[in-house]
């Protein structure tokens, strides 16, 4: 689904982003990306979404080498993953369907076909009697949980978050989580870059643990110490 | 089941859709867009009035002088095709002469016609019309001579080929001189020439100005736009689904620029209509004004459509590819 091999990253102005990161996530797998601000997580989540490409090495993304990708296939790629972001990036001048509806939209999808998915898609993360409302009438969790049906609404293959619970409390982020993992039980691929160590702990699933844009740890998580031990510092 | 987890395409090809599946989906994007873009031009009536005002006054002002520079050169057709010559005969030409000289200019083939006023016939005229009979009895003789007017045939009344039957009929016999009052038509059709010529100008220059100005509000549009096509690049959407809404916006731009150009001009020939036709009266003649035909508002819709889309590709071009996800 993913494989990053000897993927090292330099930006423009001469920041080392990545080193020589190797890992491999496979189909229906889900997995955490933990590290402190500036490790290398959103390089990573960047280059996977192709807002960007490696510097030296090889990204595979469904089976496509990034390197060899023509900028006209980059939306077909996309449309095969899912993304949710910490700022949502929601559109606030429409309503929450339209929002989810985009990507069918996008794909060219019937008006009946767009209307029961975007339907099945809010009625799971329980946002289906707003549907007419638009965004900025949501609170943040809602908001999130926007961001996730329009993630999910095409059935991708592969679902990307990046810290989708970085402004949400304790309890709304493991609603998040387990929405995670009911979608992983259906057999999605899932790919979450986060802070949280706490809830990497609870959920208990594969953990990439970067610093300084190396892979330091890739590990099953169950004991949030070897992850704080491999880390210098606190992570927060 | 739920609907949502059905039909997975296998990710590790791109899904590439059927031919009849991209057709329909096709189609059905270029609808949902098509009446999209005008929703967005709805969205914020203000700005989109004014533009269409704008891009109507630009197109109406060149269609408004195309208009009058047409209506003239008509006029001056029918005045053209009113000219005759007038040869006045040598003053000692004798009747039998003068009608000698009528049969042979009628056998010109490009005469129509051909009329002869006799030295008296002129002379009672003029005395009708001068009221100067009494003065007119002292002179010996009548100082007038016989004259032949000739009406040129309809491919001959073109001022040069007029000029050309003029030189050929001074050359007759009995003609003393001939006259053919066609100078200030060729002022007048050179004037006209000018302002054809100014018009096209000045509807190039209004049609750059056309162009900039729906560039300039699409580019707009799309810096207003700019997270919206982030996110729609992050989810998926291809250059060509997110350029597609500003193409149309920019038709919609020039279509409804050109429908009021057409009810602008048709109200400023309405305007003047009454004017001229007070005009055309001192000068004892009949003209009504052409406006627009089918021909020209199809023009003048298809230019404005054609400079809507112009102006919104250039802009599109140029900045959909620079707006990606970071």
């Amino acid at each position: 689904m993913i494989k990053f091999a000897n993927v090292s990253k330099t930006y423009s102005g001469g920041q080392v982003a990545l080193q020589r990161v190797n890992f491999e996530l496979k189909a229906g797998e889900m997995a955490f990306l933990t590290g402190h601000s500036g490790a290398g997580k959103s390089t990573i989540l960047k280059l996977i979404s192709l807002m960007e490409r490696p510097s030296v090495g090889e990204v595979f993304i469904n089976g496509h080498d990034l390197n060899q990708l023509r900028r006209k296939d980059i939306p077909y790629v996309r449309r095969d993953i899912g993304m949710i972001f910490q700022s949502h990036q929601l559109l606030m001048d429409r309503t929450i369907f339209d929002n989810v509806a985009l990507p069918l939209v996008i794909e060219g999808y019937t008006r009946k076909q767009i209307v029961r998915r975007v339907s099945a898609a809010l009625e799971l993360v329980g946002l289906r009697n707003k549907q007419e409302l638009s965004p900025k009438t949501l609170s943040g969790g809602e908001q999130q949980r926007v961001g996730i049906a329009r993630a999910i609404v095409n059935n991708p293959p592969l679902l990307l978050a990046d810290e989708p619970t970085g402004n949400l409390d304790p309890k709304l982020s493991l609603e998040i989580f387990h929405l995670f993992e009911e979608l992983n039980n259906r057999g999605m691929s899932i790919f979450i870059a986060t802070h949280d160590l706490g809830l990497i702990a609870r959920l208990k699933h594969r953990t990439l643990t970067l610093d300084k844009g190396r892979m330091i740890e890739d590990a099953l998580q169950d004991d949030l110490s070897s992850i704080t031990t491999k880390l210098p510092g606190n992570v927060r | 089941m739920s609907i949502l987890f059905q039909g997975r395409g296998n990710a590790n090809k791109i899904r590439k859709q059927s031919i009849f599946q991209r057709f329909r989906g096709g189609i059905t994007n270029h609808v949902r867009q098509i009446f999209s873009s005008l929703g967005e031009l709805w969205r914020t009536p203000l700005a989109s009035v004014m533009t269409i005002a704008v891009l109507g006054l630009s197109i109406t002002l060149p269609s408004a002088l195309y208009i009058l520079v047409k209506n003239s050169s008509q006029v001056t057709t029918n005045w053209e095709q009113a000219g005759e010559i007038t040869l006045y005969l040598k003053e000692q030409t004798t009747l039998k002469q003068a009608n000698a000289t009528v049969l042979s200019v009628r056998f010109m083939p490009e005469v129509e016609e051909v009329q002869l006023i006799t030295a008296e016939q002129a002379l009672t005229n003029f005395e009708a019309q001068s009221g100067l009979t009494n003065t007119l009895s002292y002179l010996d003789k009548n100082p007038l001579p016989h004259v032949l007017v000739v009406t040129p045939k309809r491919e001959h009344l073109a001022p040069t080929a007029a000029e050309q039957l003029l030189a050929r009929l001074n050359r007759l016999t009995h003609v003393d001189f001939g006259k053919l009052d066609i100078e200030w038509l060729k002022r007048l059709t050179a004037i006209l020439s000018i302002a054809s010529d100014i018009v096209w100008v000045v509807a190039l220059l209004l049609c750059i100005s056309v162009v900039l100005i729906i560039g300039n509000t699409i580019r707009l549009n799309i810096l207003n736009q700019r997270e919206e096509i982030i996110v729609m690049k992050l989810v998926g959407a291809t250059d060509n689904f997110i350029r597609f809404p500003f193409l149309y916006t920019g038709i919609w731009y020039g279509l409804l620029g050109g429908l009021m150009a057409w009810f602008l001009v048709v109200f400023i020939l309405w305007w003047i209509q009454s004017g001229i036709e007070a005009l055309a009266e001192l000068y004892q003649a009949d003209i009504v004004l052409s406006g627009l035909d089918g021909t020209a508002l199809s023009v003048i819709l298809g230019l404005a459509v054609m400079l809507g889309l112009l102006g919104s590709y250039i802009s599109v071009q140029k900045h959909i590819k620079e707006i990606e996800p970071k």
